[in-house]
């Protein structure tokens, strides 16, 4: 019995011993650089006709949360003009900072952009490419300005794995800012 | 050796034998008396101090040395005799001094030896002034093969919060999370509860009992003890019992969900006071159905296991217990969205978007969690009667959340990692000392706790890495006198929290400090025999924890921005609960109240402005501090209006306010009433334990929210029908096999309930037949 006793004592003791071998959580914090993250959205106008480039940017470079975004800039177009739009996104928390519009281009079956002026009358937006089921993409398209006027523009970025079907509806939002659009 | 083994005994509970009532009276005037030994099944060592009483009589003693008692001058009648030992739950049996023992009482004096009875006193250590509840046995079958929150549903005053219908948290008086706590086979356990999606990783097939202790239990449970403690709680080891076992299978046919489940347990022969037990569960469920569409990939998958044993010598006890939980839970995939306008428009659209057929695929998003736990125990009772007791454990608990969506870039979409992972390991130590009775008058618990504590964090920024250490001390005495017993306690505890982070590319670290005092005052009365009361004030404590002190960032599930405080200090709880009791043998009813004051609760409030994203503007919500009141009451009663029949009715009501705002807070479970009636068939020799019941549980819809303060106001009330039937057969001599049958929402009705989180995307589960067979052979019991 005591022979019991004092084995089990021993045995406690060991496991309690054992169980100091803890490990500093403090040594495992490290820059992760797997996640991907949309920190800036960068509209292209290039006035049809000329080589013109108007960029507008939305710009959070550490992401949601901590700081706020350093930019978010006023669409400003002309009236009765032709441009062609192109949109750029770009994850610059990382160094050096990784093209998410190459990954998008990549997976364009997977992908919709979609903008949306309102009022409806400021812009018209014409899809400029396709993807390999003949879907828009929205990655590059016409933007065809009417009268002068103010309003906003929708730029959206939907996530449609599996399920795009050339409307915007299935998916989720990866972009979804409201631009303010300027047409004078 | 066998290694096979599970379900170790809780470290704290004990069984008793209160061996043979004798009686003896000459004739009928009062002159009958009972006594006995009280034992401990661990020893069969005379258990020192506990109290015998006769209830509703003003007498009580306690057992001397040799663990005897004895009550004298009773008149023949029937009486209910109660033994109870601080931190016991209260053992009743009913006495019949009367009825069919008449001819033993007109008999020369002489001992009559009425029959042995195994008194299962279990220790729960929580204050014996705070209502518990407690499910086992047959109450328990009947919960068998759903998840640990919603096999606690019936009791009065618990709820849960859910997501879709595979992840359920228990909610006792409409607090949750942390602000319970989950004593798993006696060790607290540690997983990241913080997350309203964080179901608890226990597999409710481990217990043979489940209690609720009701408020704030800080003194004798440390930190988190703020709304109440569930104890998960295993048979005691079979130790020198022949081998038995059950086989539990229960198969659900909404999700097509199966659940298969068996122990074996035994002891070894030749090796005297050792025992084992090994247990098992396989659970595999499907898309959940909603009276009007499925719901894509909300199928799970889980794989438990445990392995316990033990070894018992006269006051000398050890115990090892090993258990794993394995689960893959699937989201339902309608519920991910990426902006408030994704939101909006499901919430427009009435059902979700996405359809789906019946599949038992679980794709992304979904969590994989792991739970293992090893623990060992170990005591020693003293001659004299105090015990002492040690208990460590560890804890790993590893958390996987997979996205929606892979990442786009290939090669990383390749790894296919989860999202975010949660490494979390957890050491604790228990000592506790249980100090021998004082003038046979007053027994008393001291105790040493710790708590070692590490986190790894991988992948999308959501809390810090942390190391975090407690101690905590405790001293609890009970005193016991005619018709009184009154307990006090204090406890210390002590916390300090390093977290560190990355903020603009470059390591952050951050030291917290907690330190708390707790207390206890509680006292129980019995009036009569039928009539009792207690009233118990209790505090409790709870440090900030890391998401509290360090969110940024939008929680999809709910669309919002919420932002922690690093300056955030502990919430302190002082509750007070009352209850009174009726019971005779027809009619019983239970009625308690609590006022439970939270000051510096902790919550997110709105901020006025929104916050920009790249996904748009999100409401803004930031971890505020406040004083909370939570104030119910608990009713429930059981009538036996005709022979064989009974009703029984559940009352739970809540009301909360945020006293500093004066306003309401979000988030509180909504008032319910939950009726039954049951008809037992006579016992025969073919019929055991038949029954057949109807119930119907109501729960309102919840009026008291801040104003705009939520996308979707709270859901409509709703009604749901479900009924039981089920009987036992009696195979052979050793061999038993239970068999239920249930319907869960019967009339098939589309519902949502406030606190199913999925409540914007989708209605709740429809009806849902289940089917139960438990089939038990061996000395089992």
């Amino acid at each position: 019995m005591r022979m019991t006793r004092k084995i089990s004592s021993m045995l406690l003791l060991a496991a309690a011993v054992s169980f100091t071998q803890c490990k500093d959580a403090g040594d495992d914090v490290q820059i992760d650089d797997e996640n991907e993250l949309i920190t800036s959205v960068t509209l292209k106008f290039t006035e049809e006709g000329t080589t013109n480039v108007q960029s507008f940017s939305y710009k959070d470079a550490d992401g949601d949360g901590g700081n706020a975004p350093t930019a978010f800039d006023t669409i400003a177009l002309k009236p009765n003009k032709t441009y062609t739009l192109a949109i750029e996104l770009l994850d610059e928390s990382k160094t050096p900072a990784s093209n998410i519009t190459e990954e998008v281009a990549e997976e364009s079956d997977e992908h919709l952009f979609v903008y949306t002026p309102s009022p409806s009358t400021l812009l018209t937006y014409t899809y400029g490419d396709k993807d390999v089921n003949n879907y828009a993409i929205g990655l590059t398209g016409k933007a065809v300005t009417t009268a002068a006027g103010l309003g906003k523009m929708k730029v959206q970025l939907r996530h449609q794995p599996g399920s795009k079907n050339g409307t915007p509806g299935p998916g989720s939002d990866d972009v979804n800012l409201d631009f303010n659009l300027k047409v004078q | 050796m066998h290694t096979v083994l599970t379900m170790n005994r809780i470290v704290f509970s004990l069984f008793l034998i209160l061996t043979s009532f004798a009686l003896r009276a000459q004739t009928s005037d009062c002159a009958c008396f009972v006594k006995g030994v009280v034992k401990d099944q661990h020893t069969g060592q005379p258990i020192v101090g506990a109290t015998v009483l006769i209830v509703g009589k003003n007498s009580g003693v306690f057992t001397d040395e040799n663990g005897r008692y004895e009550l004298r001058n009773l008149c023949p009648g029937a009486y209910t005799l109660e033994c109870r030992i601080i931190g016991y739950n209260p053992f009743r049996e009913k006495l019949d001094l009367t009825a069919g023992h008449e001819e033993n009482f007109n008999l020369e004096e002489q001992e009559v030896h009425l029959k042995d009875v195994e008194i299962t006193a279990h220790r729960t250590d929580a204050p014996s002034s705070q209502p518990l509840s407690t499910i086992s046995g047959a109450d328990l079958d009947k919960t068998r093969g759903q998840n640990l929150a919603e096999s606690l549903k019936g009791f009065t005053g618990v709820t849960s919060l859910q997501t879709g219908s595979s992840i359920s948290k228990p909610v006792i008086h409409g607090l949750h999370s942390n602000r319970i706590l989950i004593m798993n086979n006696g060790v607290r356990q540690e997983g990241q509860q913080w997350g309203s999606e964080h179901a608890p990783e226990i597999d409710p097939f481990i217990a043979t009992r489940l209690s609720v202790v009701k408020g704030a239990a800080g003194v004798r449970y440390g930190s988190d003890a703020i709304g109440g403690v569930i104890l998960v709680e295993p048979e005691e080891l079979p130790f020198d019992k022949a081998l038995s076992g059950e086989v539990n299978a229960v198969g659900f046919t909404n999700g097509r969900q199966g659940v298969l489940s068996g122990t074996l347990q035994g002891s070894i022969k030749g090796f005297k006071g050792f025992g084992w037990r090994a247990q098992g569960t396989i659970k595999r469920g499907g898309n959940i159905r909603t009276p009007g569409y499925f719901l894509d990939n909300t199928g799970i998958s889980e794989k438990n296991f445990s392995l316990a044993a033990g070894y018992r010598n006269k006051g000398f006890g050890i115990d090892v217990f090993y258990s794993r939980f394995d689960t893959q839970i699937g989201i339902f995939s309608g519920s991910h969205i990426g902006s408030v306008t994704d939101l909006l428009s499901v919430i427009e659209n009435g059902e979700p978007f996405v359809k789906s057929g019946f599949s038992y695929n679980i794709a992304r998003p979904n969590q994989n969690v792991s739970h293992e736990l090893i623990k060992a125990e170990t005591h020693y009772h003293f001659q004299n009667g105090n015990r002492f007791q040690w208990t460590i454990a560890r804890q790993l608990n590893d958390r996987n959340e997979f996205d929606l969506h892979r990442p786009r870039n290939d090669s990383i979409a390749a790894l296919n990692k989860p999202e975010l992972t949660f490494k979390l390991t957890t050491l604790t130590n228990d000592v506790i000392w249980d100090h021998k009775p004082i003038a046979g008058k007053l027994a008393g618990q001291l105790g040493i706790s710790t708590l070692y504590q590490y986190n790894l964090m991988d992948g999308r920024p959501l809390i810090p890495n942390f190391n975090q250490f407690n101690i905590g001390f405790f001293w609890m005495e009970r005193y016991v006198t005619n018709g009184w017993e009154l307990e006090a306690g204090a406890r210390y505890d002590y916390r300090s929290l390093t977290s560190f982070r990355i903020v603009n590319r470059e390591k952050v670290s951050q030291d917290f400090k907690f330190a708390n005092f707790s207390g206890t005052l509680g006292a129980t009365r019995n009036f009569s025999e039928k009539f009792s009361a207690r009233l118990n004030f209790g505090t409790a404590w709870r440090a900030p924890n890391v998401s509290e002190l360090f969110s940024d960032g939008v929680h999809h599930g709910a669309a919002a921005f919420e932002k922690g405080d690093a300056t955030l200090k502990a919430e302190k709880a002082l509750n007070t609960i009352a209850s009174v009791k009726y019971a005779s043998p027809k009619f019983t009813a239970e009625i308690g109240g609590y006022y439970n004051i939270i000051s510096d609760f902790i919550y997110l409030k709105p901020q006025p402005e929104p916050i920009l994203t790249v996904r748009g503007a999100f409401p803004y919500f930031k971890y505020t501090q406040t004083d909370a009141s939570f104030k119910g009451i608990d009713l429930s009663a059981n009538w036996e209006f005709m022979k064989h029949t009974t009703v029984s009715s559940k009352l739970s009501y809540l009301r909360v306010y945020d006293r500093r705002n004066d306003n309401y807070l979000v988030l509180i479970p909504a008032n319910r009433i939950d009726n039954q009636i049951k008809y037992e068939l006579p016992e025969d020799a073919k019929w055991h334990k038949a029954y057949f019941s109807i119930g119907n549980l109501f729960v309102a819809q919840q009026k008291r929210v801040p104003p705009a303060s939520d996308f979707l106001a709270p859901p409509k009330a709703y009604s749901l029908w479900n009924a039981q039937v089920g009987t036992t057969f009696h195979v052979t001599e050793k061999q038993q096999l239970e068999v239920g049958l249930s319907v869960q929402n019967i009339f098939n009705v589309a519902y949502r309930d406030y606190l199913n989180r999925f409540r914007y995307y989708a209605d709740d589960m429809g009806r849902n037949v289940s089917l139960r067979l438990k089939w038990k052979f061996g000395a089992y019991d």
